[in-house]
């Protein structure tokens, strides 16, 4: 992609990993009476208004669907369609489409109450039948859904009564519910508009499609059906920029009223200090690294490996390809994660010494000369030749080579015909791409990690989850089998008088369903992350 | 003339054929699956497969050209890959902002030209003359590109006469024209330049034929000649001119739209490109390529027109 922001725009996705539903216990959790429902409009005092939304990558279809670019989840997901549960800001699952969930002590029944009263935005009312038919179209032998395969577990859905939806699974899987809430494996389809979900999105959400111009701009309106209430903005233009400079120009000419995530997270330094601006800022699910091919040349040795990574200095990778927003991780493992374990970016703490003596101790006195491909994106640009000199100092020879991001996917992540990349893998809790032995990295460890990883996501108490997972993030750490380098963060720009944005960018969606222009936020939806 | 039409007309459709196998060709070598792209970097290769399959992309090359040469001279571009949008809607979409763009650039080119190069003629071998030669040559020499941010911090992060970028659309007629003034005017003045050293050369190649001195003997002033008789002469080379230098504005508003953020043709093939959305690609392609045959073809024609001592041989 020319274009630099949300990172590598088609990335994401993750194993089967889930929010620590589990326990023996069935588990509930509500959003009925009293307090905010989620997605409950913000503000019903303000008076409606439109809100212009600037980003960096237009998304290239209307279907979530049939297409992995985090671009239209951006705007699509929890904006247009809704989902059973879905994330709040702070990455917990939280019910929508559902009043509540109760899990069977096996861990493997799961059944959602679906909420009353909810209508399509064409008037439709939705089901129970709906969302059978949404999650079996998912999980079809036929689906085109980009992470269909985090459904592997489904063994059935169906309706018992008009307002309960069944899930059996085949093994117990405490990574389902956040699958459902993370990916656009969980939106709710109306059976009777899906055949023209590319051009006409129907979904229950506060937003409805309106129109686009490809690549320019994509309008959405607000739902007046809205089973939450009318939403507070009349309407929401998303609006794409090439030039980061032309982006960042047109918020302070009063152009736009929000960036969603600054391309390069040192122009926040523009808007620091003005009051008519407000900078929010939070982590997203992505892993900035350096991929190692671990079946190529010198880098199938474990020393080799942890010598690239002891020579690569994080902290000032990320000072310089994002001023510092962001944080400094050691594995597959970022903040936001429930077996998040921060020290272990410490294993590999920048050392030049230790990184040669690993290379003479493997067999490399003298170094090697390998390759370094960069996809076309500002933080790998930037990242590049830092991690270039870096490896120079220790003796290894890196000669850059930046490809589009097409011929990335297919030279580096089709064919592994690389030695080092830089990449962001954006997608949240994806650490079971290293039970995957055919994956573009090529780890020896793999099938270790697969049973590891079946033991992680079968346990059915909390405890029992989160050190299962831990194992796997402490073993691929010992492995080196990349060199992990930050977890960028979502810089979010607004007018000051925006209330309501997520205040990170752990869920792909950019959720509007709190914002309005100067409105009143509910306690519920703030302790839930949304920004006030 | 109607034999010449014929042969014409052939020669357009020969190379248009022979465009599309060029076209269809280098595109399908191109590393990048469409499917790989779609799917990105949590794709199994099953899904890949699937979905290449449900494309029609697993199918011999020659079939998908077929098919693909079929739908065309049937008038059906085809469905985007990516989008699932029909790609004539988005073309089409695309040229109600590029084809103004050209246009208004063109009219700003030849607002610039005629009088500069016929006055750079009129006053050869005089400074005034060689001073309005100087002006193309800087005019020429400007990139676009920088012509245009130029103009952007001139008259818009400067005075806010125009926008710096962004299109509102068509629904509102007056701010669309606004938003296409700046754009016209830095495609238009390089085109200006370049027009203006034909037209002078042509002007100055009549100014010196005999029919013109003749028309001066029996006392017409050099202007009043010109006028009667010399400029329907000279614009027989700029006609010529004028159909290539349009398909040239055409790849030139390429550049332009991006400068100021256009939703355009150019627009829409570099998104099409980064997407690996193939068929749009290969639409977009043989519509400049037909484009460019047309004009060319037409400026034959219309030189014939103009031109009546060109109808005998042929």
């Amino acid at each position: 992609m020319r274009r630099h922001g949300r990172t590598s725009t088609r990335a994401r996705r993750g194993g089967a990993l889930v929010a620590g539903v589990v326990a023996g216990v069935a588990l509930v959790a509500t959003g009925t009476t009293g307090g905010s429902v989620r997605g409950a409009p913000a503000a019903a005092a303000a008076p409606a208004r439109d809100l212009v939304v600037g980003s960096a990558v237009a998304p290239p279809s209307l279907d979530p669907t049939s297409n992995a670019s985090a671009a239209i989840d951006e705007v699509f997901d929890y904006n247009v369609y809704q989902h059973l549960v879905q994330l709040d800001p702070k990455g917990d699952v939280v019910p929508v489409l559902a009043t509540s969930y109760a899990i069977s002590p096996d861990g493997l029944r799961y059944s959602f109450t679906i909420r009353r009263g909810v209508r399509f935005s064409n008037g439709d009312p939705m089901t129970a039948s709906d969302v059978v038919f949404s999650l079996r179209r998912a999980a079809s032998p036929r689906s085109d859904y980009p992470y269909a395969d985090l459904l592997a577990a489904m063994a059935s859905v169906s309706s018992p009564n008009p307002r309960t939806v069944v899930v059996r699974l085949s093994r117990p899987d405490n990574q389902f519910l956040y699958s459902l809430a993370a990916y656009s494996n969980g939106v709710v389809l109306d059976p009777r508009a899906v055949g023209k979900i590319s051009t006409d999105p129907v979904g229950t959400g506060p937003y409805v499609y309106e129109s686009e111009i490809p690549g320019y701009d994509v309008v959405l309106r607000a739902n007046t059906l809205y089973w939450a209430g009318r939403p507070a903005l009349s309407q929401v233009t998303f609006r794409y920029f090439s030039s980061p400079e032309a982006e960042v120009g047109a918020l302070k000419s009063g152009a736009l009223d929000v960036i969603d995530n600054l391309p390069d997270p040192a122009d926040v330094s523009q808007f620091v200090g003005d009051k008519s601006f407000a900078v929010i800022d939070g982590p997203t699910a992505g892993k900035i690294q350096v991929t190692i091919n671990n079946s190529s040349g010198p880098l199938r040795k474990l020393k080799v490996r942890q010598a690239v990574a002891y020579a690569t200095d994080k902290k000032a990778i990320l000072e310089a390809a994002a001023a510092g927003f962001g944080t400094v991780i050691g594995s597959d493992d970022v903040p936001g994660e429930p077996w998040y374990l921060p020290s272990i970016d410490k294993t590999y703490a920048y050392n030049v010494g230790k990184a040669k003596r690993l290379l003479a101790e493997a067999g490399y006195p003298k170094g090697f000369a390998v390759t370094l491909t960069l996809p076309p994106y500002g933080y790998a640009l930037t990242a590049g030749p830092l991690v270039q000199a870096e490896l120079a100092a220790v003796g290894i020879r890196a000669t850059i080579t930046d490809i589009q991001f097409p011929l990335w996917i297919s030279r580096v992540f089709e064919h592994s015909d690389f030695q080092l990349t830089i990449i962001d893998h954006v997608e949240a809790r994806d650490i079971a791409n290293y039970a995957n032995c055919a994956y573009y990295w090529k780890y020896a460890g793999c099938t270790t990690v697969a049973r590891m990883l079946t033991a992680a996501e079968e346990a059915t108490t909390r405890s029992g989850e989160i050190a299962g997972f831990r194992a796997i993030v402490e073993k691929i750490n010992a492995d080196a089998v990349n060199d992990w380098l930050y977890n960028p963060d979502q810089v979010t720009v607004a007018a000051s008088d925006v209330v309501g944005l997520p205040d990170s960018g752990i869920a792909e969606s950019f959720d509007l369903s709190h914002v309005s222009i100067g409105g009143h936020l509910s306690a519920t939806a703030k302790a839930e992350g949304y920004a006030s | 003339m109607t034999s010449y039409l014929l042969r014409r007309l052939g020669t357009v459709l020969v190379t248009l054929v022979g465009a599309s196998i060029v076209v269809f060709s280098v595109l399908n070598v191109l590393p990048g699956s469409p499917a790989a792209v779609i799917l990105g970097q949590q794709a199994t290769p099953r899904a890949v497969r699937q979905l290449t399959a449900q494309l029609g992309l697993d199918k011999p090359l020659w079939r998908q050209y077929l098919d693909w040469a079929a739908g065309l001279l049937h008038g059906r571009l085809g469905v985007s890959y990516v989008s699932h949008v029909a790609i004539g809607q988005e073309i089409g979409q695309a040229l109600s902002v590029t084809g103004p763009l050209v246009g208004l650039a063109m009219l700003v080119g030849l607002a610039i030209a005629l009088p500069v190069g016929v006055g750079g003629a009129l006053r050869h071998g005089r400074p005034s003359g060689s001073l309005l030669g100087a002006v193309g040559q800087v005019g020429m020499a400007v990139p676009t590109v920088v012509g245009g941010l130029l103009l952007i911090v001139a008259f818009a992060l400067r005075t806010h006469l125009f926008p710096s970028g962004g299109f509102p659309g068509w629904s509102d007629p007056l701010q669309a024209l606004r938003s296409l003034v700046l754009p016209a005017v830095t495609l238009g003045v390089v085109e200006g330049a370049i027009l203006s050293r034909y037209v002078r050369a042509s002007v100055l190649e009549q100014l010196r034929s005999d029919y013109l001195r003749t028309a001066r003997a029996q006392g017409l002033r050099m202007g009043q000649a010109l006028r009667r008789h010399g400029l329907r002469n000279a614009a027989i080379p700029l006609v010529t001119v004028l159909g290539l230098e349009l398909a040239s504005l055409v790849v030139g508003a390429i550049v332009v739209e991006n400068v100021f953020d256009l939703p355009g043709i150019g627009t829409l093939l570099l998104d099409a490109v980064d997407n690996r959305d193939l068929l749009t690609v290969q639409d977009i392609a043989m519509l400049v390529a037909a484009t460019v045959l047309v004009l060319n073809a037409a400026v034959d024609i219309s030189y014939r027109l103009i031109d009546p001592r060109t109808r005998g041989r042929s």
